[in-house]
Formats: C-alpha cells, sequence, structure tokens
C-alpha cells in the first residue's frame, strides 16, 4: 500500500472526493419520498445485523440491570401474592372511590432507544421494535412521564421517530384542565430556552397561569387524549396578533431515555390518558422565571 | 504487504464497528462517549490514499445518515471531507507521533460535528454553540483517546510492512511510544 507524500494530489483522488462530495450535496437536496425509502433500504439491508447486535446489546445490559430488582420484586410479589385477593377488592374500590382509570396496562410495546452520536440524534432516533411488534407510522411514542414524539417511519423489527424537539413536529394540545387550546410546537430559538416547546395559537383573551400541565388534546387523531406534553414557564416574548404564545418546559428530554413505549392500539374516541402518566411534579411552582 | 495484514486490519475493524453497536451505549452520555466508527475511518484514512478515503467516509456516512434522517445527506458530506481531509493532512503534514494521530482524531470529530450542523442546519443559536464548545470537544476527546490506546494496544498489527526496512518508528501507521 503506498504510503508517504507521494500518495495525495492524483488526479484519480480528487475525481473521486469531487464525486462523493456531489453525491452528498444531491443526498442532502433529495425529497422526503425519496430519501425515506433510501434510508429504510439501508437499515433492512447493510445496517440490519448492526442494528440487530445493538438491540440484543441494550436487551441484554438491561436484563443485567434490572435483575436484582426483579428478584427483589419477585420476592416482594410472592408474600404480596399472600394478600392479593384482598388488596385487589381494595384497589378495586379505592379506585371506584376516587374515579381514576385503569393505568396504561395494554396496547403499547416498550422499545429500546438504539443513540446514535450524531448531534441531531435527539431530533429522530431509531427505536428497536417495528412492523414485527405491532408499530405503525404515526403512533405515539411516550415515556412514564409523558410524550416523547410520534413515530415517523417504519421498518420490519426497527422505527424511526420523530422527537418533540425536531422542527417538523407539531402536537394538539390543551391544558389540563381544558381551558386553554393551542397547538405544541419545539421553540428552536437562541438562548437558555432552547430544548423548549411553546403553545401556539392560544386566543389572545385566554391567560395560562404559570404550572399549567398542557397535554395532548386528541384532536387530529395522531395522539389520544391527555398524554402529558409539559408545563408551562411563562409567555413567549411580545404576543403577536390575536395569539399568544407560552413556552412550555417538556416533561423529558429525548437524551434522557433509554426506552420508551410506542403506543399501538387504536383507542376509542374520547379516551383519557391522562391518569396513566406520572403527572409533573413541578406543575404549580409559581416563582419559576420564564427565561427571556 | 505482510500476508497477515490482510486479517489483522480488518479485524481491528470489524472490533471498532462491533464496539459502535455494543458497549458504546455503555460508555456514558450519548454526546460524550467516542465514536468507534468514525475512528475506524480515521485510522483508514492514516493508511488509505485521499480518494479511498474520502469514498469510505462517503459510504459511512451515508449508512449513518439512515440512522439519523435528521440531517440526512449531512453526515455523508461531513464524513467525506473528514476523510478526504485526514488522508491530505496526514501525508502532507503530520509526523508519525502517537500524539500526533490523538490530535488527528480529535480534530476529525470535532469537525464532522461542525459540518453536520451547519449543513444540516437543524439546531440553531446557543444549541450549536454548547454542541461545538462542549459536547463535540468531549466527544473528540473519548475518540482521540480511545484511538490513541487502539493504537498502543495493535501497535504491532497496525505497522504496515515498508519496502525497504521493517515496519515501525517511521512507518505509516507507526506508533513512536
Amino acid at each position: 500500500m503506498a504510503i508517504g507524500p507521494d500518495r495525495y494530489a492524483s488526479r484519480g483522488d480528487t475525481l473521486l472526493f469531487i464525486a462523493c462530495v456531489g453525491l452528498s450535496v444531491a443526498a442532502l437536496s433529495l425529497p422526503d419520498q425519496w430519501r425515506d425509502p433510501l434510508a429504510q433500504g439501508l437499515r433492512q439491508s447493510v445496517l440490519a445485523p448492526f442494528l440487530f447486535l445493538q438491540r440484543q446489546t441494550e436487551l441484554l445490559a438491561a436484563a443485567r440491570y434490572r435483575y436484582d430488582a426483579v428478584v427483589a420484586q419477585r420476592d416482594s410479589a410472592a408474600l404480596a401474592a399472600t394478600f392479593l385477593p384482598e388488596l385487589r377488592s381494595e384497589n378495586t374500590r379505592l379506585r371506584g372511590l376516587l374515579g381514576l382509570a385503569a393505568r396504561l396496562s395494554t396496547g403499547y410495546v416498550s422499545a429500546e432507544i438504539l443513540h446514535q452520536p450524531e448531534p441531531t440524534n435527539p431530533l429522530s432516533f431509531v427505536v428497536s421494535a417495528g412492523k414485527r411488534e405491532g408499530v405503525r407510522r404515526l403512533s405515539a411514542v411516550v415515556s412514564p412521564e409523558g410524550l416523547v414524539g410520534l413515530v415517523a417511519s417504519v421498518d420490519e423489527h426497527t422505527s424511526v421517530v420523530l422527537s418533540w424537539a425536531h422542527p417538523e413536529f407539531r402536537a394538539s394540545a390543551v391544558a389540563s384542565d381544558g381551558s386553554v387550546v393551542g397547538i405544541a410546537a419545539p421553540h428552536g430559538a437562541e438562548g437558555p430556552s432552547v430544548w423548549l416547546l411553546e403553545l401556539q395559537g392560544v386566543l389572545y383573551r385566554h391567560q395560562v397561569p404559570t404550572g399549567t400541565v398542557i397535554v395532548t388534546s386528541g384532536l387530529g387523531g395522531v395522539f389520544p387524549r391527555g398524554i402529558p406534553i409539559g408545563v408551562v414557564i411563562g409567555p413567549a416574548g411580545e404576543e403577536k396578533g390575536w395569539g399568544r404564545t407560552y413556552l412550555v418546559r417538556p416533561v423529558i428530554h429525548p437524551a434522557e431515555l433509554s426506552h420508551v413505549m410506542i403506543l399501538t392500539s387504536s383507542r376509542p374516541a374520547g379516551s383519557d390518558l391522562r391518569n396513566a402518566f406520572t403527572v409533573p411534579q413541578d406543575s404549580a411552582l409559581p416563582n419559576e422565571v420564564p427565561p427571556q | 504487504m505482510r500476508r497477515t495484514d490482510r486479517y489483522r486490519y480488518p479485524i481491528i475493524m470489524t472490533l471498532l464497528v462491533v464496539l459502535q453497536f455494543t458497549v458504546r451505549s455503555h460508555l456514558g452520555g450519548d454526546r460524550v462517549a467516542p465514536d468507534f466508527l468514525l475512528l475506524a475511518l480515521l485510522i483508514y484514512t492514516i493508511r488509505a490514499e485521499p480518494g479511498k478515503s474520502a469514498a469510505a467516509g462517503f459510504l459511512l456516512g451515508l449508512l449513518r445518515d439512515a440512522l439519523t434522517p435528521a440531517s440526512f445527506g449531512a453526515g455523508a458530506l461531513a464524513h467525506t471531507l473528514v476523510g478526504f481531509m485526514s488522508s491530505w493532512a496526514k501525508a502532507v503534514f503530520f509526523a508519525e507521533h502517537v500524539f500526533v494521530k490523538g490530535c488527528l482524531f480529535f480534530a476529525g470529530t470535532w469537525l464532522r460535528n461542525v459540518i453536520v450542523l451547519l449543513v444540516s442546519g437543524r439546531l440553531q443559536g446557543s444549541q450549536v454553540a454548547w454542541e461545538l464548545l462542549v459536547w463535540s470537544p468531549l466527544q473528540g476527546l473519548t475518540t482521540a483517546l480511545v484511538g490513541v490506546v487502539v493504537l498502543w494496544f495493535f501497535r504491532g498489527w497496525l505497522t504496515p510492512y515498508r519496502r525497504g526496512g521493517g515496519g515501525g518508528k517511521g512507518s505509516a501507521l507507526g506508533v513512536s511510544v
């Protein structure tokens, strides 16, 4: 193999370099309808064994990590099983008293996030569940805290998720008490308010207090109603036109997650998932100052 | 080329690829953990001609773009440029020293992230500043550290045969330690 200064600056090298740059620029300017099948084809062919390897490693790591917890839970469960009938009946009675619905128990698949090192990874990432696991395009992706994003494309065993931080992400949103309706979108501005969402299109006559929990409204049919999106932390600058915009701190950052849940089954119209998620703990912080 | 080079070199490349998809996610934060695939490319570029390095970078970048569609094409362009520049600069400027190669790995990682960020245009303002001034240097540092360890650990394997004298100090991948 040629080494040393005599190997560079040959015409062939330069032509190959220019060709690669040209192809890269062409890939950059590909429209979505060509880009997605190309990426999907690569994921299902060349990258399939590597994604399989990564998925198995994540499963193995999760299994090892959870082993102690599972053993402890098994012991606790064995003990609790002796009281199961009493606990079940008491639980049913208390739920009935409080009017709580059942938590999210079926209709989802869990998936590992196959993180990649690129800086744009929090915007869209690959997860280890696909068509075979029942994932469909535009399925909602959630964590126990709330909304993470939605499925943009589906392969056999993997899917591409568009997180809430992606510039093209939008979700129909509503305040948890139903008083305010708007569109949740990534804020995407400079300063300390990056990685925030904003609630756009709120009617000018509506004031949204700091600490209000924003959830999905269920309008549009993509996200079920009641998935927590974030907590309002203040108005986003000056009001323009007839609507107000508020900054919303998301309930979860995609980079913090290692696992997500993908909602698979279609839910009856009007179903509300609010009680299936952890309520944001800081939803009533009156002293928080929004970033300027 | 020694007869065993035919096997040793692909073994190291394969090892780096396997590390990328197995242990990388357990080496700290996603934005800080070393990038084994880029490291494999940079090690390849030290040894290969700039044209082949650019082609390898393009293929690698395109495959990575399939995993992060938010910046499709940006990775291919970034890896092409980094591959070509690394190979060219290695031939023209860099001395055969493990520290210099560590600097090459650091600069390659940082430059790759710069190009991806600027070309994809997905992040703005202080997001770009944080990526370029905090996360990318950290990732470059970890990648460089792993690269130096790989070069040192496999110095016998990565040292190519030189006509007119054995491999070792002063060869294309000779690790002067």
